[in-house]
C-alpha cells in the first residue's frame, strides 16, 4: 500500500432521495431512497472502489458526489469544503478539481463537435488556454492517453470506443483536477480493451498523482485497481475495506455471496468452493426493508435483524462491516478468492 | 385514470379563461367608441348617445374590470335587470346579420354539426384503409400511388380544390348544389309540415320518414365533404401508412407469421390494431376540428354553419359578431378536446398512467 | 467513397490507434458539423425531394426576375395591372389595350404575337392574372419568410426557456401555449385580421400579424420535447461536470441538437404560411382588391361560382400556382424528416 497522507474527500451521511408523485395534485407520496446514509472517505493517491449490483445507488453516489445530483441530505466535503452547500458559481469553480469520466463512451461525447473541442471545452470554460497554446494543450492530453494527435480534428463517430473512452478521460484530465469519480469507465468496453484502459487508469494515477473514486460491478477488476473497496446494496454502504482485506475475508454475507460469484478459470478451484446463493429479488429502493435492508435475502438472518438498521461499525482496524451477524472468523476460511491470472 | 380524468376536467375553466382573456384582449384593442356597438341595435347616433353607453357599460374603466362587465353584464340600476354578459349567452348583437349573435349560433351551429356528423366516417376510413393497404403492399404500385397522392394532397388548398369541384360537378353538369337547401325543402320547413326534431336537416328528414329531403340535403352536402376529406385522407395515408410499416417490423408480427395464422389474420388482428393507436388521435383532432367551423369550405360552398358566418361578418369587418362566435368556437372546441382525451384515456393504457 | 460501418456499443479487436476512416473531411462538413452534413448530402437522395427543390428553386427565380418576365405598369409593382374596369373576365390571348406593360423579353420568342396579350387571361375588373402569378411569387415569398422566422424565433425561445429552465415556468409557458394551441387557426387568424383591419388599415399587416400570433406554438412544443430529453443525455452532464456555465450549455451543446426537428417543421411551415394567406385573402381578409396575391386572384372566382366552367382560368392558374409551391416545400420539408429520423415521419 502506498502511503496515503491527507483526507481529499469525505463523504458523510450521504442521501438521495427521489420524490414519487401520485394522484391529483401530484402530492409526493413517497421517495425512491437511491442512496440512504452513505458515509466514507478517499484519501489522496488512492483509489477507493465501489461495487454492488445494479440499481444500488453506485451511479448515484458519484453524481451526488460531483454534485450532478443535489444530494438531499449529507456533506461531501473535499479539503474541509462542504460542496453541498456552495452555490452554483462557487461550485463551478470547484470544478477544477473534482472530474467525472462516464461510462457510455457513445453518449458522453457530443457527436456535433470534433476531439478538439471536446477536450478543450474545460479549458475554455476556465479561460485557461487559447489559440495556438490551446491546441498545444490538447495534443498533450491526448498523447497523456495514448491517442495519436493527428487525430485532433476527428469525430466521436470515427473512434472506436476504447478510443472515445480515452477521449472522455483526457478530457477529465484537462484541468489537471486531484479527484476523479470513474463512473463504469470499461463496463462498455470489449474484454481486452478493458485491460488496456485500467493500464492507462493506474499509468495516470501514477504519473500525475490523482486520486480516483472507481465505481464498478466486475469485482475482478475492481480487485485489480482498487486500494480499498466499498460494498453497496439498495443505497447503503454494508462493508468496506482494504483491498486483499475485503477479497480474502468478507464479513458481511453481501459480500461473501457476491464473491463465492466470480468465476474463476479453473476446475479444481469450482469443486472445492462452496457457492453462496441468495434467495428471492432485490427489494424496491422506493419502499426498503425495516431493520437491515439486507435481511430479506440473507441466509444468516433472524428476528434480530428485523429491530433496526445496523451499526456500520469497524469490527477490524479499516474494515468496516453493518451487519448484526458478522464476526470476525476463525483461521478456516470459507471463502477463498485467487488472484485470476489473466491480469497484470 | 380517474386522476387523469379529473385533473384533464380541472384544465377545463383554466382554458375557458385563457381562451376569453385573448378574445378579449382583441377586443379591446378597438376604442371605447367602436366597442359601443357591442351593446346596442342601432348605431348609436350622436356623441351623448354613445359617451351614455361608454358609462353604462363601464367601457373605459380598467382592463380587468371591463373584463369582468363583458362577461357577466351590468345590472340595471333602475329596473335590476341583467343586461349583457357572456356568461348569460349575451354575446353581443350583430349589425350585419341584424340578429343577436346567439341567434346566428342557434340557427347556423346545426348546420355545421350536420356536416361535421357525416364527413366524419368517409373522412377517416377512405385515408386508413388506402394507408393499410400501401404498408401492405410496399413499394407496389399501389403504395407509390398513394405516397404520391399524400403529397399532392396535402398541398392542394381546400378552397381550391371545393372550386374545382364546383366547376366541374356544379356549374356545367349541376349533379350536386352548393348551400344547404333547395328552395322546395325551405318552404316545406316553413310551412310547418316539417318538424325539426334536431334542427338537424337529415336527421330531421329521416325523423319525418322524408326521404327526399334527405336525399336533397344529402346533395347538397356531399361537394363540402369530399371537400373536407380529401386533405384528410392524404395525411391519414402517410400516417397509417408510416405507422402500419413500423408495426409490420416488430417481432410480434413474425410471431403471429410463425405460427402459421394467415396473413389476413396477421395484419387484421394483429398488426392494424396496434398501428392505429397514433391515428387515433389524429382521428380525435380532426373531428373535433370539424366543428371548430370549417370556414374556408362553408364558404366556397355558400354553406350556412357558423364558419361562413364568421367568415361574412369578418369581410364586413363585423368584429362584434365575429369575436362572439369566436368564443362560441373556443368554448366548442375545449370542451369537445376535453371528451376526446377521456376517449382516448379509455383506449391507451399508457395514457392512464401518465 | 465506402459506406461508414454502423458503430455498434459492443467493443472492437483493432489495434488501438487505428482510425476508422481515411476519408477527407470537406470544408462544409466542418461547419455543418457531421450529423447536420449527413442531413443536408440526405436531402438530395430521393427523386422526391430533388422534384421539391427544382421546384422551390423555380420560384425563386420568377420571384427574383419578376420585373423581368412581367414588367411593372405602376409604381407600386404590387398593384395589378387593370386593362379597363369592365367585369366581365377574358379568356386566355385577350387583347391588352390599357396600361399595357412594355413586351417582357419571351413574349415574342414564346408566342409569336408581336401585340401584347394576356397570356393567361384577365379576372373580373380586367386584372391581367400571368402578372398577379409572377408578382404574387414575390408576395409568397415575402410572407411567407417573415411569418415562419418570427414565429419559428417565438417559439424556440419560448420552448427553450420552458424546456431547460423548468419548474413554474415551464408550467406557465405551456399552459399559455396549450390555450392558444385550443383555439382554431383559420378562424382565429381570420378574427384577429378583421380586428385589426380598423386599427391598422387595409394591408397586408393584418393577417401578418395575425397568423403570426397564433402560428408559434407547434415550434415551442417541439423544441421543449427535445430540450427536455437532450438535457438529461452524458455530454450535456460531461459539460456541465466540466465547469461549463449554464447558459452556454443551452446554446453550444442542448439547441445545436435540438434545433433540427423544429427547421423541419419551419419547413414545411412556409407552405403553410403560405396556404393561410392566400385563404385570408381569399375570404376577403387581408390585401386590398387588386393587390398581387394569388389568394386575391382565386378570390374573384367567388363571384362566377355558377359559371366557372367559363371561367376556369379564374381557378386553374393560380391554384396551380399556389398547389405548386406548396408542394415543393412539402416533399422538401418531408425529405428532411425521413434523413433526420424515420421514427418522426407521421409524428408531426
Amino acid at each position: 500500500m502506498s502511503n496515503h497522507e491527507e483526507t481529499l474527500i469525505r463523504v458523510e451521511d450521504l442521501k438521495v432521495h427521489f420524490p414519487i408523485y401520485r394522484g391529483v395534485i401530484r402530492r409526493q407520496v413517497g421517495s425512491v431512497k437511491a442512496v440512504d446514509g452513505v458515509s466514507f472517505q478517499v484519501k489522496k493517491g488512492e483509489t477507493l472502489g465501489l461495487v454492488g449490483e445494479s440499481g444500488c445507488g453506485k451511479t448515484t453516489t458519484g453524481r451526488a458526489i460531483v454534485q450532478l445530483y443535489k444530494p438531499t441530505a449529507g456533506h461531501v466535503y473535499f479539503r474541509d469544503i462542504d460542496l453541498v452547500s456552495l452555490k452554483e458559481e462557487p461550485m463551478r469553480l470547484m470544478r477544477k478539481e473534482i472530474q467525472m469520466i462516464f461510462q457510455d463512451p457513445y453518449a458522453s461525447l457530443n457527436p456535433r463537435m470534433t476531439v478538439r473541442d471536446i477536450i478543450a471545452e474545460p479549458l475554455l470554460a476556465f479561460g485557461m488556454a487559447t489559440g495556438k497554446e490551446l491546441d498545444t494543450r490538447v495534443k498533450e492530453l491526448m498523447r497523456l492517453v495514448r491517442l495519436d494527435p493527428d487525430f485532433i480534428y476527428r469525430f466521436p463517430h470515427e473512434f472506436s470506443g476504447g478510443q472515445r473512452q480515452r477521449i472522455g478521460i483526457a478530457r477529465a484530465l484537462a484541468l489537471n483536477p486531484a479527484f476523479i469519480v470513474c463512473d463504469e469507465p470499461i463496463s462498455a468496453l470489449d474484454v481486452s480493451i478493458q485491460a488496456q484502459i485500467i493500464n492507462l487508469f493506474e499509468d495516470l494515477q501514477k504519473e500525475l498523482n490523482l486520486t480516483y473514486l472507481f465505481i464498478a460491478h466486475d469485482l475482478s477488476m475492481v480487485r485489480h485497481i482498487s486500494d480499498r473497496v466499498a460494498v453497496m446494496y439498495l443505497g447503503i454502504i454494508v462493508e468496506l475495506a482494504d483491498r486483499n482485506e475485503i477479497y480474502n475475508n468478507p464479513l458481511h454475507p453481501y459480500t461473501q455471496a457476491l464473491l463465492s460469484a466470480i468465476p474463476v478459470p479453473d476446475p479444481e478451484h469450482y469443486r472445492r468452493r462452496s457457492r453462496i446463493v441468495l434467495e428471492g429479488d432485490v427489494p424496491s429502493p422506493a419502499n426498503p426493508p425495516s431493520g437491515c435492508r439486507f435481511r430479506t435475502r440473507c441466509p444468516k438472518a433472524d428476528e434480530e435483524c428485523e429491530k433496526g438498521r445496523p451499526e456500520f461499525r469497524e469490527i477490524l482496524p479499516g474494515h468496516f462491516v453493518e451487519c448484526f451477524k458478522a464476526e470476525v472468523p476463525s483461521p478456516l476460511k470459507e471463502v477463498t478468492f485467487e488472484e485470476n491470472s489473466i491480469l497484470k | 385514470m380517474t386522476n387523469y380524468i379529473i385533473r384533464r376536467l380541472l384544465m377545463v375553466p383554466l382554458l375557458l379563461v385563457g381562451v376569453t382573456l385573448i378574445i378579449f384582449g382583441m377586443l379591446q384593442l378597438l376604442g371605447p367608441v367602436e366597442r359601443s356597438a357591442l351593446y346596442v341595435k342601432d348605431f348609436p347616433k350622436n356623441d351623448k348617445q354613445v359617451q351614455g353607453i361608454i358609462t353604462r357599460y363601464g367601457l373605459d374603466k380598467p382592463f380587468l374590470t371591463q373584463y369582468g362587465i363583458w362577461l357577466v353584464g351590468v345590472k340595471d340600476p333602475v329596473t335590476g335587470e341583467r343586461d349583457g354578459g357572456i356568461l348569460f349567452g349575451d354575446f353581443g348583437y350583430s349589425r350585419t346579420a341584424s340578429q343577436d349573435v346567439i341567434d346566428i349560433v342557434k340557427n347556423r351551429f346545426p348546420n355545421t354539426v350536420d356536416l361535421a356528423l357525416w364527413t366524419v366516417y368517409p373522412m377517416l376510413s377512405v385515408g386508413i384503409w388506402l394507408g393499410v393497404k400501401a404498408a401492405v403492399n410496399q413499394n407496389k404500385f399501389i403504395d407509390q400511388a398513394a405516397r404520391v397522392y399524400s403529397i399532392i394532397g396535402t398541398s392542394f388548398p381546400t378552397f381550391v380544390f371545393g372550386l374545382l369541384l364546383l366547376m366541374l360537378l356544379y356549374a356545367g353538369p349541376q349533379y350536386f348544389l352548393p348551400g344547404k337547401m333547395s328552395d322546395w325543402v325551405s318552404q316545406l320547413i316553413f310551412s310547418g309540415e316539417f318538424k325539426q326534431y334536431t334542427h338537424l336537416l337529415s336527421i330531421d328528414a329521416l325523423l319525418n320518414l322524408r326521404f327526399d329531403v334527405f336525399w336533397d340535403a344529402l346533395r347538397h352536402m356531399i361537394m363540402p365533404i369530399l371537400t373536407l376529406s380529401y386533405i384528410n385522407w392524404a395525411t391519414y395515408v402517410r400516417v397509417t401508412r408510416s405507422s402500419m410499416l413500423e408495426t409490420l417490423r416488430m417481432d410480434y408480427v413474425t410471431t403471429a407469421r410463425a405460427k402459421g395464422l394467415s396473413e389476413n389474420t396477421v395484419i387484421n388482428q394483429h398488426a392494424r390494431p396496434n398501428a392505429m393507436l397514433p391515428i387515433v388521435t389524429m382521428a380525435g383532432s380532426s373531428i373535433v376540428g370539424l366543428l371548430g367551423g370549417v370556414v374556408l369550405t362553408e364558404t366556397v360552398f355558400n354553406y350556412p354553419g357558423i364558419g361562413k358566418a364568421a367568415a361574412d361578418a369578418a369581410g364586413q369587418l363585423d368584429v362584434v359578431t365575429v369575436l362572439g362566435l369566436a368564443i362560441f368556437s373556443g368554448a366548442i372546441l375545449i370542451f369537445a378536446n376535453l371528451i376526446v382525451d377521456v376517449v382516448y384515456a379509455f383506449i391507451d393504457p399508457r395514457v392512464r398512467l401518465a | 467513397m465506402t459506406e461508414q460501418p454502423e458503430m455498434i456499443p459492443t467493443g472492437d479487436n483493432r489495434m488501438l490507434d487505428e482510425v476508422f476512416s481515411d476519408r477527407k473531411i470537406t470544408w462544409l462538413e466542418k461547419t455543418l458539423g457531421t450529423d447536420n452534413y449527413r442531413i443536408v448530402k440526405g436531402l438530395f437522395k430521393t427523386p422526391a425531394s430533388i422534384i421539391g427543390f427544382i421546384l422551390i428553386l423555380i420560384f425563386v427565380l420568377i420571384a427574383v426576375f419578376a420585373p423581368a418576365i412581367m414588367p411593372p405598369v405602376d409604381n407600386d409593382p404590387f398593384k395589378m395591372p387593370r386593362d379597363g374596369y369592365s367585369g366581365e373576365p377574358r379568356g386566355p390571348g385577350a387583347e391588352w389595350t390599357r396600361k399595357v406593360p412594355d413586351m417582357p423579353f419571351w413574349y415574342e420568342p414564346l408566342t409569336g404575337k408581336t401585340e401584347m396579350t394576356h397570356v393567361l387571361g384577365t379576372t373580373q375588373g380586367q386584372y391581367d392574372i400571368l402578372y398577379g402569378i409572377v408578382w404574387g411569387t414575390r408576395t409568397a415569398f415575402n410572407t411567407g419568410l417573415l411569418v415562419v422566422a418570427v414565429t419559428v424565433i417565438i417559439g424556440v425561445v419560448l420552448g427553450s426557456i420552458a424546456g431547460y429552465y423548468g419548474g413554474w415556468v415551464d408550467n406557465v409557458i405551456m399552459r399559455i401555449t396549450d390555450i392558444f394551441m385550443t383555439l382554431p387557426y383559420i378562424m382565429m387568424a381570420l378574427i384577429f385580421s378583421a380586428v385589426l383591419t380598423p386599427v391598422l388599415g387595409r394591408s397586408l399587416w393584418p393577417p401578418l400579424i395575425a397568423m403570426t400570433t397564433f402560428g408559434w406554438m407547434g415550434y415551442a412544443r417541439v423544441i421543449r420535447s427535445d430540450i427536455l430529453s437532450i438535457k438529461e443525455r452524458d455530454f450535456v452532464l460531461a459539460a456541465k461536470v466540466s465547469g461549463v456555465k449554464k447558459n452556454r450549455i443551452l446554446f453550444k451543446h442542448v439547441l445545436p441538437n435540438a434545433i433540427f426537428p423544429t427547421l423541419v417543421l419551419a419547413s414545411l411551415g412556409i407552405g403553410e404560411v403560405v396556404l393561410g394567406f392566400a385563404s385570408l385573402s381569399f375570404l376577403g381578409i387581408g390585401t386590398e382588391v387588386g393587390y398581387a396575391d394569388w389568394g386575391q386572384i382565386l378570390s374573384f372566382a367567388r363571384n362566377w361560382i355558377t359559371n366557372l366552367d367559363r371561367y376556369w382560368y379564374i381557378v386553374v392558374f393560380p391554384g396551380v400556382t399556389l398547389t405548386l409551391f406548396v408542394m415543393g416545400w412539402n416533399l422538401v420539408g418531408d425529405a428532411l424528416r425521413d434523413v433526420l429520423d424515420p421514427r418522426m415521419r407521421g409524428k408531426i
